[in-house]
């Protein structure tokens, strides 16, 4: 795997956004941005409606996502480019869903919804109609999706990554500082884990950092064994996944692992171990 | 406001604070440019160290809000034709803390 085969740069979207067979895919939390103006032929998917399931705190189950990808006219042959705002934190996530899945001709707009506004891009308000399709998802692939007992595992064995802010890694606060101050979970990180908040992998304008630049901040700075599995959470499980797409995409690391749930999870859980304090 | 159901996205312009700020640190403000409101940029908060803490789409009317944690930190606000500009703000726990920033 190479850089090319997961990532586009926005000037190569710019250049195949009418050809067929490919399809951009603008994922978002808040899809009001979406709706106000995204990349011409783009269809919306909404993380929390689409990707969740409404009752059980999990993905929506292959049926669903069959459902999904069929209701959106995506095929299992089409090149799906994702992109999104928050620095493609969604769209991370939903690139580890695709393959999660089995879609594996999924890439990431390198940069997302920030870069392609910051470069003042042409932005469309119309909603492509594409014709149904009968998309078939494969089963589940856990092996790039970890659980709380394996984090709970890894402590002292493999490695953690916990790549939200130092902020909330020291457990100062329990969510990003753009979101109120009031979950019910204790603060602090998993016993072990190394603080790389998510944002040392990405350039101010969101795009990736170099494979080398990359590989000095995890493996250098932030003492990563490469030989070992790793595991990377966050809060939720977004931002992990924009660093699971680091670790396993762009450094072809093999056995890397998204923690969804993190610590909403973690943090609530009775009886497990908890650090304090500044990474180290 | 946020449940842990909901993810760490931020909405543009961030959470707006309807009442007082409770027992939060709120850093909030509007970005304009020769008095009219910049609908498209981005605002990063940073620590006392230079690091990332949190960033938010611009709103509409050019707004933004952080909820930080009492002490100094660094707004940088990023917006279309290489716009990048910096201001230092100091939070404080239960106050709304005001910023107004021309580009």
């Amino acid at each position: 795997m190479s850089r090319s085969d997961v990532l586009v740069a926005a000037d190569w979207v710019q250049d195949h956004i009418d050809d067929p067979g490919v399809v951009l895919v603008e994922v978002d939390e808040d899809t009001t941005a979406y709706d106000k103006g995204h990349i011409k032929g783009a269809v919306k998917l909404d993380w929390r409606k689409d990707l969740q399931d409404p009752v059980r705190r999990d993905f929506v189950d292959k049926a669903g996502f069959e459902r999904l990808l069929s209701g959106r006219g995506i095929s299992g042959d089409d090149t799906v480019i994702l992109y999104g705002g928050n620095n493609n934190w969604f769209a991370a996530y939903a690139y580890w869903y695709f393959k999660i899945y089995g879609h594996d001709n999924v890439k990431l707009l390198d940069g997302g919804r920030k870069k392609w506004e910051l470069d003042s891009r042409d932005m469309v308000t119309d909603v492509p109609s594409r014709p149904a399709t009968s998309y078939r998802a494969s089963e589940q692939d856990r092996s790039i999706r970890a659980f709380r007992d394996d984090v709970i595992a890894a402590i002292g064995n493999l490695n953690l990554v916990d790549v939200r802010s130092p902020d909330e890694f020291s457990g100062r606060l329990l969510a990003p500082a753009h979101l109120p101050q009031e979950q019910a979970q204790r603060g602090g990180h998993v016993p072990t884990a190394k603080n790389v908040p998510w944002s040392k992998a990405a350039e101010e304008d969101g795009t990736f950092k170099s494979d080398q630049a990359l590989t000095e901040l995890y493996r250098d700075e932030a003492g990563l064994d490469f030989g070992k599995d790793t595991i990377a959470y966050c809060r939720i499980g977004e931002r992990s996944a924009h660093t699971w797409f680091v670790l396993h995409e762009l450094l072809d690391q093999p056995n890397v692992r998204n923690y969804d749930g993190s610590w909403t999870e973690y943090g609530s859980l009775v009886g497990v171990p908890i650090e304090l304090g500044d990474g180290k | 406001m946020s449940t842990p159901e909901s993810g760490c996205g931020a909405p543009a312009g961030g959470i707006k604070v309807t009442a007082g700020a409770g027992d939060q640190s709120v850093v909030q403000g509007h970005v304009t440019s020769s008095g009219t409101p910049v609908p498209s940029g981005y605002a990063r908060l940073l620590n006392a160290d230079g690091e990332f803490v949190a960033e938010v789409p611009l709103g509409e009317d050019g707004g933004f809000t952080f909820y930080a944690a009492p002490g100094d930190w660094t707004l940088r606000i990023l917006a279309p034709g290489g716009v990048r500009v910096e201001r230092a703000v100091s939070a404080s726990t239960g106050t709304i803390t005001e910023l107004e920033v021309a580009v």
